[in-house]
């Protein structure tokens, strides 16, 4: 108990005993993790195994039904989103993540609370991906649905955020953006030292991209490990097709 | 000459009474109907301050803070659950303006009154003709009024973040804005607006707990042609007031009451998106 | 006779009970409510029979507005201006050219009919294809405000402001005029619950529900609801001449706006959507208020302002169910579960599919179509054709096109450029009814489809098309196609035929809607992702379905499909789109062996420099 919490003391989200769901739909129990700064850890797991609540949860869009979440050591639980978003946490949202009918800057300024910080932002990701620079104006509705992920992704990196919760990001996309996606969030935290918590059902991209790993299953951690490890891949494929 | 001043100080008129209604519309995709109800306790705030005895050029200011504070009590009750349901909440405020003027029956009584007009001079037209001056004065608090918002809507980072969350609340949310508190203030701005235009407007005629009825039709109609947008309103409160004063001028002033719906009525039908470019 | 009735008859969205106990039901409560009215006379105070008889017509007025707003989602503030259309007719008959049995009725016919055409032109402007149902409410307000200036500008013709009374009316006792009126909204409830709960008053919840879908099954949404307008208009109207000639008075604000939003406040305090309950929530306002304004004149209307408000905002569903579930407590009836829908499946007799009469071997063409959003060329000249018999798959990067294309082969309105046939015909700017009377059916990427509708009616709306449903009764039996009846029964829908499609998991709304789309009979069939959230067999199941449509039944089928090994296995013919241009059109084997398609998918040519 003790080693946790002090875990959790100097984690950039640490989640402990996490309890939640729709209602008295429990879709996420007792779930324990922990995300170091300068982390990439890979959630996964198949449809509706409570994944993308736990995002939610941690952002505060769910109450949370039992256990606590902090970032960087302060206890978060019961914080609305917008608070939560304003403590360098950047969230992107597996639907309806984009402001459809705003331009690409729009969406781009949006996030950013300080707008001095613009136009470095804005190289900053011109050098990840040079097409958003060139198409401010356009709406962000009329891009392709690869792009969209490319400006999701931008979006959140604008704000050098200490800590970025992904969800399923690749869902959609062809091959070599997946790739893409790989290069440039490796580099960012590199650069930053962002911690970054991703929730995939892309194994390949998952653990090409992340430092540790944790599949879920109804709800629950079943396997936790770090990545390095050469036979991760194989027995999560296997966890995942049961 | 005095009907084209007409037409330029009706479509400013016009234009004063619709800003907030536009704005409410435009940011939260709420129709308004307690407008004419706000329009109303803006007139009584114009007849409270003279029954004070003070000096009518408090009546606005006067008014914009009462109506304001009506509009945040409102919002708080009434409107935000509403939000998700848009035709309700046109039923809703309906009631709301039903509600409005019977509480100021029960404290003003039915009667028709008169409030003091700040501007009571007239100006001289060539041709030896004269004009209200204070309509000529409504002309430039109008421009004012739209310059203002214009330059808060388009141009500010609290324009763009309200339009966010009316797009997508939730994302807002995500991205650290707080949009319980945008809405609350765009409905009271509203509000507060549209009984800064009930004082402005009471000099002209007079109050009476249903004043704000016939209004709140005409600035409805002019703020569906108009999409959301500032400039098409100014475009609509030109055309069809002038046309108003037209008809009212040379057919006859029954008609004239009409013109304005039912060529809203047909421009939407024809052009659906009115006198917005969109 | 307000609570008993009020708590037995459903909500709109309720499923179907037996239907001989339903009739049997309903004629007890008729039978009831004739009795109390044939008796009420006897035992009421006079300035209470009165009052009723103009609630009862009142009451009838908005009873249409409930079927307008509460089933079919039209917001109207507009009913009292064909109440006021019918009292004037008789009105203006009576005060200007006298009283007999022929004026009144000259008098009838002609305000009838008046309301019903201005109803149908109330209408065509509101309900046009395409149109917002704000803008549908916007004209319904503007009616009655232009109703009313008329009336005022009348002169001595119209009495102006004051209205007309004092005129020579029938010489009928007020007893009598409380049976007529009476007996006139219980054969109108009666009728009206007949038609929501029959076939085809389920197309209006169907028409709240989702007017797209509506659209896209071959309903024409803006007739049914012009149809629907002009038959609520000349019921407005007969209730409007009835006060008349009871009252012999008219004034212009029995047609103006504020008697409209009345009506409106009448049907949300006593239950929208309910039928019973705008008319008790009528009957007991109504009457309360000409008794209580006299006491407590503004004190009352603020009361009633207020409840309207607290009902919309806590109690959109109105006071109805409340009292039927406080009823319920008390008198212990538990709430009873909707039985199963009294449906069964069974196939439809052979018949040709849609919109090959004198079509030629080629099923689909489209020729130079483009489409852009502002600056933005999504399509950019689009060539291809298909035959009768061909299983075509739409494959691409996302961003290709690939749903847009599909939009443009189905809606006449949605293309920049270009033509588009479907078996010979062009389908130009039509929508897309007519395009499912060409022969299309239309599957939505995401499942699209009646969400408080059971799985039996969302069927049955899509058979509309074939069978024209009955106005006053429900079918025990569904005619559904062979391909229909086995996507139904492969995905095990058939066990959730009563089960309303907001219920249903998301893999089954799939399956739905592809039941849907295919119960049209289409012979070009537009399919994106149909299987997307479906499991392995289920997917292998739909494939060989598919294949067997194509084969057999030589419909042309147009897939969009991420899943290439899905395409593989099923399709004839592979057409691959990639930036809103049709790179390349061939066999399965050519397409898989193409190096061009391989750098595509590889991202090479996705423009990006790194």
């Amino acid at each position: 108990m003790n080693a946790r919490v002090d875990i959790a003391g100097s984690a950039a989200l640490a989640v402990a005993g996490m309890r939640s769901g729709y209602g008295e739909a429990v879709v996420v129990r007792d779930v324990h993790l922990t995300v170091q700064p300068g982390e990439i850890f890979a959630l996964l797991g198949k449809n509706g195994m409570g994944k993308s609540t736990l995002l939610k949860t941690v952002m505060g869009f769910l109450p949370l039904q039992g256990g606590a979440v902090s970032l960087f050591g302060e206890a978060v639980g019961g914080l609305a989103p917008h608070l939560l978003a304003r403590r360098s946490l950047a969230y992107t949202p597996q639907e309806q993540a984009l402001f459809q009918d705003l331009t690409v800057e729009d969406n781009l300024r949006l996030a950013l609370r300080d707008r001095t910080q613009f136009a470095s932002g804005l190289e900053r990701i011109g050098v990840h991906f040079p097409f958003i620079p060139q198409r401010l104006k356009q709406r962000a509705g009329t891009l392709s649905g690869g792009e969209q992920k490319m400006l999701l992704v931008a979006r959140a990196l604008m704000t050098r955020p200490r800590l970025i919760l992904i969800d399923e990001i690749t869902e959609g996309l062809q091959p070599s953006v997946i790739e893409r996606m790989v290069r440039v969030l490796r580099a960012e935290r590199d650069e930053t030292g962002a911690a970054m918590l991703i929730v995939e059902q892309n194994v390949q991209f998952a653990l090409a991209v992340a430092d540790r790993y944790a599949v879920l299953k109804l709800g629950e951690i079943v396997d936790t490990g770090p990545v390095a490890d050469g036979t991760v891949a194989a027995r999560i494929t296997d966890q995942l097709s049961v | 000459m005095s009907t084209l001043l007409d037409i330029l100080t009706t479509a400013a008129i016009l234009y004063s009474v619709c800003a907030g209604l536009l704005l409410v519309f435009g940011v939260m995709k709420i129709i308004n109907f307690a407008h004419g109800g706000f329009l109303t306790v803006g007139g009584y705030s114009a007849l409270l301050v003279t029954h004070l005895g003070l000096h009518p050029w408090w009546a606005p200011a006067f008014a914009f803070v009462i109506g304001a504070v009506c509009g945040m009590a409102i919002e708080r009750l009434v409107v935000r659950p509403l939000y998700s349901r848009p035709l309700d909440a046109i039923l809703a405020t309906w009631g709301l303006g039903i509600i409005i003027g019977q509480v100021i029956t029960l404290a003003f009584g039915r009667e028709v009154q008169f409030v003091q007009s700040p501007v009571t001079g007239a100006l001289d037209l060539p041709g030896g003709a004269s004009y209200s001056e204070y309509r000529l004065l409504l002309v430039a608090v109008a421009v004012a009024l739209g310059l203002t918002l214009a330059a808060v809507l388009e141009g500010t980072r609290l324009g763009l973040v309200t339009r966010a969350v009316i797009m997508n609340e939730n994302l807002a949310r995500a991205l650290g804005i707080n949009s319980g508190l945008v809405r609350f203030a765009t409905f009271s701005l509203g509000a507060g607006l549209a009984s800064l235009a009930g004082a402005l407007i009471t000099p002209l005629s007079s109050v009476d707990p249903n004043m704000g009825v016939p209004w709140l039709v005409n600035a409805f109609m002019l703020v569906m042609v108009s999409g959301v947008s500032l400039v098409s309103l100014a475009i609509a409160c030109v055309v069809l007031g002038g046309a108003q004063v037209l008809v009212s001028q040379w057919g006859n002033p029954i008609l004239g009451g009409l013109t304005i719906v039912v060529l809203a009525a047909f421009v939407l039908r024809l052009r659906p998106q009115g006198f917005s470019r969109g | 006779m307000a609570d008993p009735v009020a708590s037995v008859l459903p909500s709109p969205v309720a499923n179907a009970p037996r239907k001989r106990s339903d009739l049997k039901r309903l004629g007890i409560f008729a039978a009831i409510a004739l009795v109390v009215i044939a008796i009420g006379p006897y035992v009421l105070p006079m300035y209470m029979v009165n009052g009723l008889i103009r609630a009862f017509l009142y009451a009838a007025v908005a009873l249409t507005v409930d079927v307008l707003w509460g089933y079919t989602g039209i917001l109207t503030f507009g009913q009292s201006a064909f109440f006021g259309i019918g009292a004037y007719a008789a009105g203006l008959m009576f005060t200007h050219v006298g009283f007999s049995t022929g004026y009144a009725a000259i008098a009838l016919v002609a305000g009838v009919g008046v309301a019903m055409l201005v109803a149908g032109l109330v209408g065509w402007l509101a309900f046009y294809h395409g149109a917002s149902p704000l803008y549908g409410s916007v004209v319904t307000l503007v009616l009655p405000i232009v109703v009313t200036q008329i009336l005022f500008s009348g002169g001595n013709f119209t009495g102006s402001s004051s209205g007309l009374s004092g005129f020579e009316s029938f010489d009928v006792s007020i007893e009598a005029w409380f049976w007529i009126a009476g007996g006139f909204l219980v054969a109108l409830t009666s009728a009206a619950w007949l038609f929501v709960r029959s076939d085809a008053g389920r197309i209006l919840v169907a028409i709240r529900e989702n007017e797209q879908r509506c659209e896209y099954v071959g309903i024409n949404v803006s007739r049914v609801k012009i149809v629907l307008m002009v038959v609520c208009a000349a019921i407005a109207a007969i209730a409007g001449y009835a006060f008349a000639g009871v009252q012999m008075v008219v004034a212009p604000e029995y047609a103006g706006f504020v008697f409209g939003t009345e009506l409106l406040i009448w049907v949300a305090l006593g239950g929208r959507g309910t039928l019973i309950g705008p008319v008790i929530g009528t009957l007991v306002l109504d009457v309360s208020t000409s008794y209580l304004s006299g006491n407590l004149p503004f004190v009352w209307k603020l009361v009633i302002g207020v409840a309207f408000v607290v009902v919309i905002v806590a109690l959109p569903q109105g006071l109805t169910p409340l009292v039927t579930r406080t009823a319920r407590r008390i008198f212990g009836r538990r709430e009873t579960a909707a039985p199963d829908a009294p449906v069964t499946f069974e196939q439809s007799a052979a018949a040709p599919y849609a919109g090959l009469e004198g079509a030629g071997q080629q099923a689909l063409a489209v020729e130079g179509v483009r489409k852009h959003f502002g600056s933005l060329a999504v399509l950019q000249g689009i060539d291809f054709a298909a035959s009768r018999g061909e299983l075509l798959s739409l494959v691409g990067p996302n961003g290709a096109g690939k749903t847009t294309l599909m939009r443009c082969v189905a809606d006449g309105n949605e293309r920049s450029g270009g033509t588009v046939r479907i078996n010979d015909h062009d389908i130009g700017r039509k929508p897309p009814y007519t395009c499912v009377g060409f022969g299309v059916g239309r599957k939505f990427q995401t499942a699209n489809v009646f969400e408080t509708l059971t799985v039996a009616e969302a069927l049955r709306i899509a058979r509309t098309r074939m069978a024209r449903p009955s106005l006053w009764s429900r079918a025990g039996t569904l005619p559904l196609p062979e391909a229909s009846l086995q996507v139904i029964r492969a995905t095990g829908l058939d066990l959730q035929i009563g089960t309303e499609a907001r219920h249903l998991s998301h893999g089954m709304k799939q399956a739905l809607e592809l039941a849907m789309v295919l119960a049209l009979e289409p012979s070009v069939l537009l399919l994106d992702e149909p299987t997307a959230g479906l499991t392995k067999p289920e997917r292998t199941m739909i494939g060989g379905i598919l294949v067997n449509l194509a084969q057999k039944h030589r419909l042309c089928i147009l897939l969009v499909e991420h899943d290439l090994d899905f395409v593989r296995e099923i399709s004839s013919r592979v057409i691959v789109l990639h930036q809103g241009r049709l790179v390349l059109d061939g066999t399965v084997a050519e397409v898989v062996e193409s190096e061009l398609v391989r750098t595509i998918y590889s991202g090479a040519a996705h423009g990006a420099p790194s």
